[in-house]
């Protein structure tokens, strides 16, 4: 069955028609057509699909599109300002911390997450917020350290 | 970091620790997979996968599926040609046989494992697609299944195809047989050897199936136009081999197709052959829109994708009192899984190659099981071997009351020494590394102390990679900058590191450059990106392009400057007449120019020298005795790059590869039930490290430059995944006495190991 949506993607209306089956997900990347969140198992187990709902951070898979209406959702295409990059997704690339760059936007978002609760951390921190995004490829020492970087950086910008 | 080898200081852009010159599109998440791809009319396909590990295929009915609303076609291999046993295509030395490749693909009159395909539809959207599924009526027989190496070598064992009998026998054997085939390495006398020695060491031990991980599951979209051209967007580590898969299960010619390598979410050996590309291209011919098939993570883990092999290895070592190496003697036994897999040689020969020892036996077996066929993992089958390799020799330098280093020292190939094919070694800096080792904190430190035991392991690991063929070309823009297409899909950095080697030839900076993976109609064939071969030799491949170039570029420049073209100096992106002041830059040279055609300059490599590739890892753990679990509290891992072009892409490299082995030795494991069928099936039952199981990995890097090699470059991302498994195990031995011998080194298996030392220590007290 298909039902009208309408939800607030990057701070963009969006209204579409969506599948009640569809999870968040789906809503994402087949129907609003924002790609960049990633499906690597889609029972929330490894991630990848992690975005900010209403600043919190869960895995896209694990919501129904029909609970969005109302939410403020904020995807990997939300983190850079007019073509400025994010000073984490600034780090992650000086850093060496993507590599096949499929865990990499639900690792920013969780890293977001917690940079905006609390800009201060220690690597336990750092390595407890990312637990729950698998990354394959890189063993995660670069990312922790690109992550650590932006969080002992000045506080000049908004993140 | 760097040893600075000699070649480096007129290096300028090749050695720097660049970012990669695609991370943007990846931290903004414009970098397009395939599953990101939508066309219009796009059709969702799912697969119909095996019940039953082993059963024959009585009868499909696919009517009421295709009856059901909304469904577009359905295809099971009646909609493929049967294709006789042998029908090859080319890879490399070895090629691949398409009846096996058809197979993994779509089951025909068999099936030999849980999740193997049979059918597959397609329809107007993943719901209907998947309800489909439910109502293709699929008769089988079920037949007996052995779902082990230990149950297909037994005498009493079904033979499961028919048509295998073990290869490497003379004469050639009666009877079919699970066992595909038979190595023997050997030299000198190793069981006499053996017998004599004065110190020995044996272990046996049993390594659980794992998997690749990727993060991305497999996904393809393919369309045929009205002519019948087929285009594949496809996740794959090698656009030209998967379109000659694709082709060959399609009798579709090569000029019919073309394969478009999209951004891959890993492979690491699991998506060189073909899962679903062919299936979908038969599907969007049948229904005539373009088609998309996309993995769950369920049908990557329960036979829908090629896993590493499980393996059973016994391994027997003999040293003098002096320390010397006499004799090495090893059993290795391999589940390829349901259809024939690679012959063992060349890990028997890999987890030998590191000592100088007069005697060898050495057999392997590639054996047959109904478990998914299993595929390449980052140097396939090395961390198995090693695990049971490097425990030995930890155990032989325990028998001796040797320093596990310095015992590796006494025995270390070096430069010339035989290598176990009886060939002499290329240049190889193990030495170089183990004292490198020696000097460094990792191995000087004493361990530190805690409230539980802990253990200090070494190990050492070896790979051949491969070379291969790569193809690459480039061509110049109007504003006189480098454009390159490479015939290589992009794995580990080679876009960046590519255009490292560009930059450096072409005296530019990397920005300059313009880099990319091109499909199957637009760059020279290549092989796939796979055996640590692709940065040695593409950097070969561009370096003859760049000359190429730069030779056709001095030509128009001769003539604008009216000299002959040995009179110009080329630096920086400008020639410059070597007497006089008169200079054109490539720029003004291409606008003076526009109107003489393409400027194209070819490079290919083929049958480069190897480039192989050598470690050695340090790792201090700490054992928790009353529950079993392993904590890696420091890793290091030493690595002969050859040179390294770009020292973050080759940390990068490393520490993904150790974790990756990391999570082999402590957590990865398939869990088969007795009917065949993986009990866990998902990543929060099948346990890959996060970031809170490993801790951050030093790497050293070592340069000792591989002789006719352009800028003596060597393979580096798969031998780090070979010794950490050992280099963990033997921790766990300091640490508790305990020797493991399954793998991955779960808790409870920790646990039972530790009970099983104490008890033989009670005994040998009384």
């Amino acid at each position: 069955m298909k039902t009208l949506l309408k939800c607030t993607v990057n701070g963009e209306e969006h209204s579409v028609l969506a599948d009640t089956r569809d999870t968040l997900l789906d809503l994402l990347r087949d129907r609003v057509g924002l790609t960049g969140t990633k499906e690597g198992c889609g029972n929330g187990n490894c991630g990848t699909c992690t975005v900010l709902m209403d600043g919190v951070p869960i895995n896209a898979c694990l919501v129904l599109a029909v609970e969005a209406p109302g939410r403020t959702i904020t995807t990997i295409e939300g983190l850079s300002t007019n073509g400025v990059l994010h000073p984490l997704q600034q780090a992650l690339v000086e850093h060496g911390g993507t590599q096949c760059g499929f865990c990499t936007p639900g690792i920013l978002l969780s890293a977001k997450a917690l940079l905006d609760q609390n800009p201060r951390l220690s690597e336990a921190q750092i390595r407890h917020a990312i637990a729950g995004n698998l990354c394959r490829c890189t063993g995660y020492g670069k990312i922790v350290e690109a992550i650590a970087a932006v969080a002992a950086a000045p506080q000049e910008e908004s993140r | 970091m760097s040893d600075g080898a000699d070649a480096a200081p007129a290096l300028k852009v090749i050695g720097q620790r660049l970012p990669r010159v695609d991370a943007r599109e990846r931290v903004t998440g414009e970098a397009r997979y395939p599953a990101d791809l939508a066309l219009p009319g796009m059709a969702y396909a799912r697969q119909l996968r095996s019940p039953h590990a082993h059963a024959r295929i009585l009868c499909i009915d696919t009517t009421r599926a295709a009856a059901l609303r909304g469904v577009l076609a359905v295809v099971t291999a009646a909609d493929f040609p049967d294709l006789p046993v042998g029908t090859m295509i080319p890879m490399g030395e070895l090629g691949y046989d398409m009846w096996m490749v058809a197979q993994i693909n779509m089951a025909r009159q068999k099936v030999h494992w849980v999740g193997q395909p049979v059918a597959a539809v397609a329809a107007v959207d993943a719901h209907v697609a998947e309800a489909a599924l439910a109502l293709i009526e699929v008769e089988y027989e079920p037949l007996p299944a052995v779902l082990d190496i230990a149950s297909a070598m037994a005498a009493a064992a079904p033979a499961l195809h028919e048509h295998v009998f073990t290869k490497g026998i003379e004469p050639r054997p009666r009877a079919p047989s699970n066992v595909c085939s038979r190595t023997v390495i050997a030299r000198g006398e190793a069981q006499g050897a053996l017998t004599c020695a004065p110190a020995t060491a044996r272990v046996s031990v049993q390594v659980d199936t794992a998997h690749q991980g990727y993060l991305e599951p497999q996904a393809v979209v393919a369309q045929v136009d009205s002519n019948g051209f087929a285009t594949v967007w496809a996740s794959t580590q090698g656009q030209f081999t998967a379109e000659l898969m694709i082709a060959a299960m399609l009798g579709l010619q090569t000029s019919k197709l073309k394969v478009v390598p999209m951004e891959i979410g890993g492979g690491f050996g699991g998506k060189i052959a073909i899962h679903g590309e062919a299936v979908a291209v038969r599907l969007a011919q049948k229904c005539r829109r373009p088609v998309k098939l996309v993995f769950s993570r369920e049908d990557v883990l329960q036979g829908g994708s090629g896993p590493p092999a499980a393996a059973l290895i016994d391994i027997a070592v003999g040293a003098g009192e002096d320390g010397k190496l006499t004799a090495i003697t090893g059993n290795y036994r391999l589940d390829a899984g349901g259809l024939p897999g690679l012959s063992p040689s060349l890990v028997m020969q890999a987890s030998a190659a590191l000592y100088q020892c007069p005697n060898l036996d050495l057999q392997g077996h590639d054996v047959v099981t109904n478990k998914p066929r299993t595929e390449a993992y980052r140097a396939p089958v090395g961390i198995q071997a090693a695990f049971a390799m490097e425990q030995a020799m930890d155990m032989l330098c325990q028998q001796l009351g040797m320093d596990p280093l310095e015992f590796r020292l006494r025995n270390a190939a070096v430069t010339g020494s035989t290598m176990p094919i009886g060939t002499p070694f290329p240049a190889i800096g193990l030495t170089t590394i183990l004292e490198r080792v020696r000097e460094h904190a990792c191995w000087r430190d004493p361990l530190s102390t805690g409230r539980l035991p802990r253990g200090r392991g070494l190990a050492l690991g070896y790979w051949r990679g491969t070379s291969m063929t790569s193809a690459a070309h480039i061509t110049i823009a109007g504003d006189g900058r480098p454009m390159v297409t490479m015939g290589a899909v992009d794995l580990s950095g080679t876009r960046t590191t590519m255009a490292q080697v560009v930059a450096e030839e072409f005296g530019l900076m990397v920005d300059d450059i313009h880099i990319h993976t091109g499909d199957s109609k637009s760059v020279g064939y290549s092989d796939g990106a796979a055996g640590s071969r692709v940065a040695r030799t593409m950097t070969a491949a561009l370096v003859e392009a760049s000359r190429d170039v730069l030779t056709q570029l001095r030509r128009r420049a001769a003539e604008k400057l009216q000299c002959a073209p040995e009179q110009l100096d080329y630096a920086s992106g400008t020639f410059r007449v070597q007497t006089g002041s008169a200079g054109i830059s490539v720029a003004e040279l291409m606008k003076a120019t526009l109107t003489d055609g393409a400027i194209v300059g070819r490079g290919v490599s083929t049958k480069l020298p190897l480039g192989v590739e050598i470690g050695a890892h340090v790792c201090d753990v700490e054992v928790d005795t009353r529950t079993g679990l392993v904590t890696v509290l420091r890793y290091t891992a030493f690595q002969d790059v050859g040179l390294a072009l770009n020292p973050a892409a080759v940390e990068g490299q490393m520490e993904g590869s150790v974790v990756q082995g990391l999570g082999w030795a402590l957590t990865e494991g398939f869990d088969y039930g007795p009917d065949g069928r993986l009990r866990n099936a998902s990543l929060l039952d099948y346990r890959m490290p996060t970031a809170l199981d490993v801790p951050k990995i030093d790497c050293i890097i070592v340069e000792t430059p591989v002789p006719n090699v352009p800028y003596g470059v060597r393979g580096v991302g798969e031998v780090p995944i070979v010794p950490p498994a050992a280099a963990v195990a033997n921790a766990i031995a300091r640490a508790t006495g305990a020797r493991l011998t399954r793998m991955p080194m779960t808790p409870e298996r920790v646990l039972a190991a530790i009970e099983r030392a104490h008890a033989v220590g009670k005994q040998s007290l009384r």
